[in-house]
């Protein structure tokens, strides 16, 4: 087993020297890899900041729940509203309280106080949890049925916009991964099959010693799937340059809005995932493409 | 070790190179392949070692049929027996050592045995001190010797060389043919294709000829 490793050693600092041997060529190869890979990986970043920043939109989907002014207990009314599942939070403000709220907020103070009556209903402030919009047009419906509500006021609309927008998104992300993804497979396995059609006297004389398939294709899955991970890097190095090229400016327009909002690059996660999905890429590349030459150059 | 049942071959568009060719080679025997050129020594010795495959007939060599056995054994096979090409095959961008360990390599032999074992062969050769030169930067006759060396560091129990005195003069050729028959010696089966008669007659081995008739002669 130690031999199998050393051995596995020895070929991967091979197939490094052979793209320290030609830094040329193999920078090339990395950079259209890294380019390539920096196209979808961009665009998931872009979508994870959308999400993030549509979390903040979220909180203002709150409800209002205006109860029947004669509902006996309206207190408990509220804290059966705020047990329901999808309800991360649920407000009572009594009328006397939403009117000294109005007075305060509406300037219309000294006006108020003439009124006999307390003109206001009680409502229920509810923050619902981070759901689709489909999820919480069915708050919606339970909170109607309710006993003891009279009138839910929500703006779902822009909440559903945005939310298939989103979606439309992730669907153009995934689109895009797909087939850039089959772009830098099939770069590689070009890359790859060159390299082999480069070694074909080598193939040839390993082939006549008795070296078997896996052999001969070992070195170059490595450096189909070395390249591939160099790519990843590169694309990585890409889209958090390019994020922090763009959030200083972000950061002034959302102060403009009054909000904190920053970009985020990618992490630590999409890191690993770029680097596992290049690697992939670039044995799997290989994979085919020394198939397919050592089919073609069979001796016999 | 070796047999052949009425095998022919005939490369793709041409006429037969070979037609109903039978002979049997004993375990350890040493014996000549001769023959005019193109009478098709190299593509008999090819049909052995698998290289090419027969038209027709039946080959088995060291136990195996060789028309059934299938792809993936072929490597196995090829680890059982030394090849000396016509055309040498050396690797010219690989030191001398690092091309006579490539049978080794492939079969995982590494550190202190693939030393030693690469370093007996090239010494056998007389190359030894060659090790980490290039196979360019060698006479024609330095390169064989080389192609030897890579045929014998397997240890294999059949050698089969194509014209390994070629590029050589009177002296070193014997001494090539020498360490053949050393090899004999010790057990190794040896097929060596060559047109030089003085071989044939110094050792008084058995020959095999072929003749331009595309028949077959046995003496
Ligand atoms: N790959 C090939 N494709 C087509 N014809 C071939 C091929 N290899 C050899 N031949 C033909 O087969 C015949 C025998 O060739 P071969 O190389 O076996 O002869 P040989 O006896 O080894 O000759 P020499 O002494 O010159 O090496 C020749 O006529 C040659 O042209
Ligand atoms: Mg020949």
């Amino acid at each position: 087993m130690r031999g199998y490793f050393s051995r596995h050693a020895q070929v991967l600092l091979a197939t490094i020297g052979d793209i320290v041997r030609d830094p040329v060529g193999s920078a090339l190869t990395i950079a259209v890899i890294g380019i390539t890979l920096a196209l979808p990986a961009g665009l998931f970043a872009a979508l994870g900041n959308l999400d993030r920043l549509s979390e903040g939109w979220h909180r203002s989907a709150a409800f209002s729940v205006y109860l029947h002014r004669q509902t006996a207990a309206p207190r408990q009314v509220a804290a059966a509203i705020g047990r329901l599942p999808g309800v991360q939070a649920a407000t009572y403000v009594s009328p006397a309280a939403g009117l000294a709220a109005f007075q305060r907020l509406s300037g219309f103070g000294a006006a108020l106080t003439t009124l006999k009556r307390n003109p206001l209903p009680p409502v229920v402030l509810v923050t619902p949890r981070r759901e689709t919009p489909a999820a919480l047009k069915g708050l919606v419906q339970t909170l109607k049925a309710t006993p003891g509500v009279a009138l839910v006021q929500s703006d779902l609309r822009w909440l559903e916009r945005l939310h298939a927008g989103l979606i439309l998104g992730h669907r153009l992300a995934i689109l895009l991964t797909v087939l850039l993804g089959l772009a830098v497979l099939l770069i590689l396995g070009n890359i790859i099959r060159v390299a082999v059609m480069n070694r074909a006297t080598e193939i040839e004389v390993i082939q006549l010693v008795g070296g078997t398939d896996r052999f001969i294709r070992r070195p170059f899955l490595y450096a189909g799937a070395l390249q591939g991970a160099l790519g990843a890097l590169l694309a990585f190095l890409i889209v958090n340059l390019a994020i922090w090229a763009i959030d200083g400016p972000a950061r002034q327009l959302a102060e403009l809005y009054g909000s904190g909002y920053r970009l985020e690059g990618l992490g630590l996660h999409g890191f690993w995932w770029l680097l596992a999905g290049g690697a992939a890429l670039g044995w799997s590349g290989s994979r085919l493409a020394v198939a397919r030459e050592l089919r073609r150059r069979r001796l016999t | 070790m070796i047999e052949l049942r009425h095998v022919f071959k005939r490369y793709r568009g041409g006429a037969d190179v070979l037609a109903d060719i039978n002979f049997t080679i004993e375990e350890g025997e040493m014996v000549f392949l001769t023959g005019p050129s193109g009478a098709g020594k190299s593509t008999l010795l090819k049909l052995i070692a698998l290289i090419e495959r027969p038209t027709r007939g039946r080959i088995t060599v060291n136990g195996h049929d060789l028309t059934k056995l299938s792809r993936w054994r072929i490597p196995g096979f090829r680890r059982e027996i030394g090849v000396v090409f016509q055309d040498n095959k050396l690797l010219n961008d690989r030191t001398l050592f690092d091309n006579v360990a490539l049978p080794l390599i492939v079969r995982g032999i590494g550190g202190h045995e693939l030393r030693h074992r690469v370093q007996a062969a090239l010494d056998k050769v007389g190359l030894l001190a060659r090790a980490h030169s290039y196979p360019l930067t060698l006479s024609g006759g330095e390169q064989q010797r080389v192609g030897i060396a890579r045929a014998i560091t397997n240890r294999p129990p059949l050698l089969i060389a194509d014209e390994p005195t070629g590029n050589l003069d009177t002296a070193l050729s014997d001494e090539v043919i020498d360490l053949f028959r050393e090899f004999h010696e010790h057990g190794t089966t040896v097929v060596i294709a060559t047109h030089e008669k003085r071989h044939i007659q110094r050792l008084g081995k058995r020959v095999i000829a072929l003749s331009r008739a595309h028949s077959l002669a046995t003496a």
